[in-house]
């Protein structure tokens, strides 16, 4: 049950990432602010670290591929960055203590770093043309505010289930 | 031995980079569909997002319908002001409907740029990371969209399709930084002006009107629609108010600022407007270079 239950949650994140997306453009005083959804990233970060690399990074890729063909019509993009984050989530958290609250923040701070490539990336073959600072203040910030909430609230239950996973697993070895 | 094994990892790596780089620029040229796994992967997760879809937005529409509970007492009286209004323009159109059949009668020209086809579809997803203006309708090829139809609410224009595979098609929306996004728009008044809908301006929120004659009279508050000149979009779609009028950069032109009418920040469900007369394909269609103005069976007999 529980061996499903995560490729699933996965999956559900993957569809609900632009239902969320369409209440994005959000209007605070004239400016207009853009929250960009990433759960299933976080999700994948979440399973690099307390799972295992190799698998989050499967995930990654699977994941990004679909993510390309569906949404972004760039082949190559989204399927590098996506097992690209979560090899260095598993990395980093090897010289790392595993808390909650560590993990989260590395999390955020994973998921701001593939925000800023991705801007550099569109910068670069001009579908963009918003300056340096317009994108740290309308994109990255919200964003970073949405995304860190949204694993407030949900990542614990993210580290529960994986948690869950982790132990069937070990009894199943032994 | 480690040695070698550190410079077949390298060497896949740089394998790997080459063939990214590759498959990247394949993706970015100008491709006129899309290919056959990239039609089957969306199609297939274009199915599961309908599904998730269709929850998501009732409860989208839970919270329109509270949102507008909120403003009853202001809207309604705003309209009972125009009900008065609203009868005596009514009586006109519809005297001025007949008058237009009659004489449309009279000069034996049954076919209108006006009239189209609508296609009734829901949005399914919006581009999550929000770089490219782009929703996801249930639509696709297998229920007559194609490529290039124009996408509308019923406030105005949204959009055109870009991407169609059997069972969902995409749409890029009016506020694009794409340049090589046109839409053929006219300005209403007495004289009727034209010019090309490109390019959005970020920092006011407004499309950009360019090319409209400098010797015609162009005032803000004017309704700007589309023009159906293009060749493709239908005509008279609305698309906004002029909200502002200067000098195009050179001086020779003039250009303008419309405020789009329809509301972009929640899209659930809109048509797909299929152009009853003839829709030409040049660069921006399927680029068959067809000659419609002169049909084949003529040529063919000139030709002999």
């Amino acid at each position: 049950m529980v061996r499903f239950l995560i490729p699933s949650v996965a999956v559900l994140l993957f569809l609900l990432e632009p239902e969320f997306a369409m209440l994005s453009p959000i209007e605070i005083k004239g400016q207009i602010y853009y929250l960009v959804p990433r759960f299933l990233i976080l999700y994948l970060i979440f399973i690099s670290i307390y799972y295992s690399r190799q698998r989050a990074v499967m995930y990654g890729l699977f994941f990004g591929v679909l993510y390309d063909v569906f949404y972004i019509d760039i082949i190559g993009l989204y399927s590098v960055l996506f097992p690209l984050i979560c090899f260095l989530a598993g990395s980093i958290v090897k010289i790392i203590h595993q808390h909650l609250v560590v993990t989260t923040t590395i999390s955020v701070v994973l998921v701001a770093i593939l925000e800023f490539i991705l801007y550099q990336f569109f910068y670069l073959i001009d579908f963009t043309s918003i300056p340096l600072s317009d994108f740290l203040r309308s994109r990255l910030l919200p964003t970073i505010i949405a995304n860190a909430l949204f694993l407030m609230i949900l990542g614990w239950a993210f580290k529960y289930l994986i948690n869950a996973r982790v132990l069937q697993r070990a009894r199943e070895v032994s | 031995m480690p040695h070698f094994f550190f410079n077949k990892k390298l060497i896949l790596l740089l394998v790997g980079m080459v063939f990214l780089v590759a498959l990247i620029s394949f993706s970015l040229r100008d491709r006129t569909n899309a290919t056959l796994p990239e039609q089957i992967i969306k199609d297939t997760v274009g199915v599961a997002q309908s599904i998730v879809a269709k929850p998501a937005n009732y409860i989208a529409g839970v919270f329109n319908n509270i949102d507008s509970l909120l403003n009853t007492y202001e809207e309604n009286k705003r309209l009972k002001a125009r009900l008065e209004e609203f009868a005596a323009v009514q009586a006109e159109a519809t005297e001025l409907k007949s008058d237009n059949e009659k004489l449309r009668e009279l000069l034996d020209k049954s076919e209108s740029l006006k009239e189209f086809n609508p296609i009734h579809a829901t949005v399914i997803a919006r581009n999550p990371d929000q770089w490219e203006e782009k929703i996801i309708l249930d639509k696709g090829s297998s229920h007559g969209v194609e490529k290039n139809m124009a996408v509308m609410t019923a406030k105005g224009l949204v959009g055109k399709v870009t991407v169609v595979t059997p069972f969902t098609s995409e749409v890029e929306l009016l506020y694009t930084s794409n340049p090589n996004y046109r839409v053929s728009a006219m300005v209403l008044g007495d004289t009727e002006a034209y010019g090309l809908i490109e390019g959005f301006d970020k920092e006011r929120n407004e499309l950009i009107m360019k090319r409209i004659d400098s010797s015609l009279p162009v005032k803000k508050g004017q309704q700007v629609v589309s023009s159906g000149l293009g060749g493709i979009f239908p005509k008279n779609v609305p698309i906004g108010e002029i909200t502002e009028v200067s000098t195009d950069d050179f001086g020779l032109t003039k250009m303008a600022y419309v405020k789009p009418s329809a509301d972009f920040s929640i899209l659930d469900y809109v048509v797909i407007a299929k152009r009853s007369s003839t829709v030409i394909d040049g660069s921006d269609g399927s680029a068959t270079n067809e000659d419609l103005t002169h049909p084949p069976e003529a040529s063919e007999e000139e030709e002999k």
